[in-house]
């Protein structure tokens, strides 16, 4: 059964206080009241907790936050704390509310996490676009230095700097991530065989984390696991900044726990469909997961393993709402054109088949595709899948399939 | 024609120094500091930033030429990008692409650019790098002719 829609507040709860992003503001509002807290435990005390909470990576992959933060600690080395706000998948607008609306709670988990993992230096990866996002964040560290809750004479010693990408979708991978801020070309690394290795930048144990899960750092130290765990679904504890865009009449960002039904939440909380049409689909959490058709909707509830179930994803919970008089050619064309733009290029079967497919879909636009054409497209998305260093080609190998498994007439319709 | 930073990004690149563990870390940094100089990286900021991080020429062009918001040559224009990506399309990007074309495209630098993160406006487009969310022809003519 779906859990109900409450609007439960984490990390969203500062967000309509005007002003909130201006020190006195946030600490009348409570930021900065959870680090003695955080200070009075020991790290791996901390680490303990965010593990005991369930909390989940909530830039996309959902992995568990805290084995990753132990998987630092086991390392020697320097440790170093990335926080991922490069924010690209698209769909995607949520870390940005944080950064504009509250940042010094994002500040806040970033000295908190640091202190669990060691860590004394913090990178936020900030995407280029964001410009000026990244005046409101570094004007929001600079009130911290000030304040002394960062620098040399901070209770715990922390120094943030913001690195500002400059336009590449690929960077927010988190391995072409930590590339793009040694100075390099922003290619994904190869993965490594054990999955209890951390990541390394400049080959010192390091966290990448997103920019959501590390705000809600503070809440768990202050409610504790169980209070985290009061939210969501057991496997999916807390809430998600989920985030609707397409044909809905009230586009936008609302955090909500884990688990709520998609159609009541596109329905009460994004207000239906925009011009009273009917809903063809949702492609629930950023383009790169697979597409859900409307008659299975009412049946879908916005958690990890839920989307599984439906051949999808979670993904970071931007959904897009697309009606009824949508063409599902000219979606998939538009989507293949976004991949094969942004791929990086190092692995031959993403960078060909992105633009394979990008070509094979003008035609179908063009009404002069064939059969061939389509059998073609379907075995480009097979080879995609599974042959290169990150997830990108799959992810557009599973847009690929995800449309022609639902909408597969509309293709054959083309065809000359 | 030979190209130096300024003293205050000169000010800027001796902090970036202390935050960083290794010089080849600050070749993004210093790229936005010569755009933000120049208007464009040029060919000879290139060269002066391999000899700031102690990197070749190339490794400093390759990283430039990978990010599509490193501009390479001057434009004499303002610059202002459509985003064309899925959210976007369905609420009419390609109306108002074709609407700053045929009435803008002689004073402004339009072209089209991927998912800028800004859904629940689109569709959108940025001026000189700020975003205007919500375009109508309407709002387009205000804010270009308000200029």
């Amino acid at each position: 059964m779906a859990n109900k829609i409450i609007r439960q507040k984490i990390v969203s709860k500062n967000f309509e206080i005007p002003n909130s992003h201006k020190i006195d503001v946030a600490l009348q509002n409570g930021r900065y009241s959870t680090l003695d807290k955080a200070f009075s435990k020991d790290p791996q005390e901390l680490i303990e907790m965010v593990k005991q909470s369930g909390l989940r990576g909530k830039g996309g992959g959902g992995a568990a936050t805290g084995n990753k933060w132990q998987f630092v600690t086991n390392k020697d080395g320097t440790k170093y704390v990335v926080v991922n706000a490069d924010e690209s998948e698209p769909g995607t607008f949520k870390d940005r509310q944080i950064m504009e609306f509250d940042p010094h709670l994002l500040i806040e988990g970033i000295i908190t996490t640091c202190y669990a993992l060691g860590s004394h230096v913090s990178y936020i990866y900030i995407r280029g676009e964001y410009e000026e996002i990244t005046e409101v964040l570094q004007g929001a560290i600079d009130e911290a230095y000030e304040r002394n809750y960062l620098g040399d004479n901070a209770k715990y010693k922390v120094d943030i700097t913001v690195h500002r990408g400059a336009g590449a979708y690929i960077c927010g991978e988190k391995s072409a991530l930590l590339e793009s801020l040694e100075g390099n070309r922003g290619n994904p690394r190869l993965k490594p065989h054990s999955k209890t290795e951390p990541e390394w930048y400049f080959d010192q144990p390091t966290l990448v984390n997103n920019v959501e899960t590390i705000a809600t750092i503070p809440f768990i130290v202050e409610n504790g696991a169980e209070g985290y765990r009061k939210f969501g679904t057991e496997k999916a504890p807390g809430t998600l900044l989920f985030a609707i865009s397409g044909q809905i009449n009230n586009p936008g960002v609302y955090e909500e726990q884990f688990g709520v039904n998609m159609l009541e939440f596109l329905e009460t909380i994004g207000g239906g469909v925009k011009n009273g049409k009917k809903l063809k689909a949702v492609i629930p959490g950023g383009a790169s997961t697979p597409i859900i058709p409307a008659h299975q909707i009412k049946d879908v509830t916005l958690d990890y393993e839920c989307l599984w179930g439906f051949n999808s994803e979670l993904g970071t919970g931007g959904m897009i709402v697309l009606d009824e008089d949508v063409c599902m050619v000219k979606t998939l064309k538009n989507l293949m054109r976004f991949y094969n733009h942004e791929s990086c290029g190092q692995c031959t079967p993403c960078r060909e088949g992105t633009s394979w497919s990008e070509k094979i879909l003008d035609r179908f636009m063009n009404k002069t595709a064939t059969l061939k054409d389509l059998e073609t497209l379907k075995s480009v998305s097979t080879i995609m899948n599974g042959k290169t260093v990150c997830v990108f080609a799959p992810a557009a190998s599973g847009v690929i399939d995800g449309i022609l498994r639902h909408f597969e007439s509309e293709f054959l319709e083309c065809i000359k | 024609m030979s190209f130096i930073f300024n003293e205050q990004n000169n000010k800027k690149i001796e902090e970036l120094t202390k935050r960083y563990p290794k010089k080849k870390a600050m070749i993004l940094p210093i790229l936005w500091l010569a755009q933000k100089q120049e208007g464009y990286v040029s060919n000879e900021a290139i060269k002066e930033i391999s000899k700031i991080v102690e990197m070749p020429y190339m490794h400093i062009y390759s990283v430039a030429t990978f990010y599509t918001m490193y501009r390479l040559e001057k434009s004499d224009k303002p610059i202002i990008e459509v985003c064309r990506t899925l959210s976007c399309e369905l609420n009419g990007s390609e109306e108002i692409k074709k609407y700053l074309d045929n009435k803008y495209s002689d004073k402004y630098k339009i072209i089209e650019v991927e998912c800028m993160g800004a859904c629940s406006g689109a569709p959108m487009c940025t001026l000189e790098g700020k975003y205007i969310e919500n375009l109508t022809t309407t709002k387009i003519d205000e804010v270009l002719n308000g200029k």
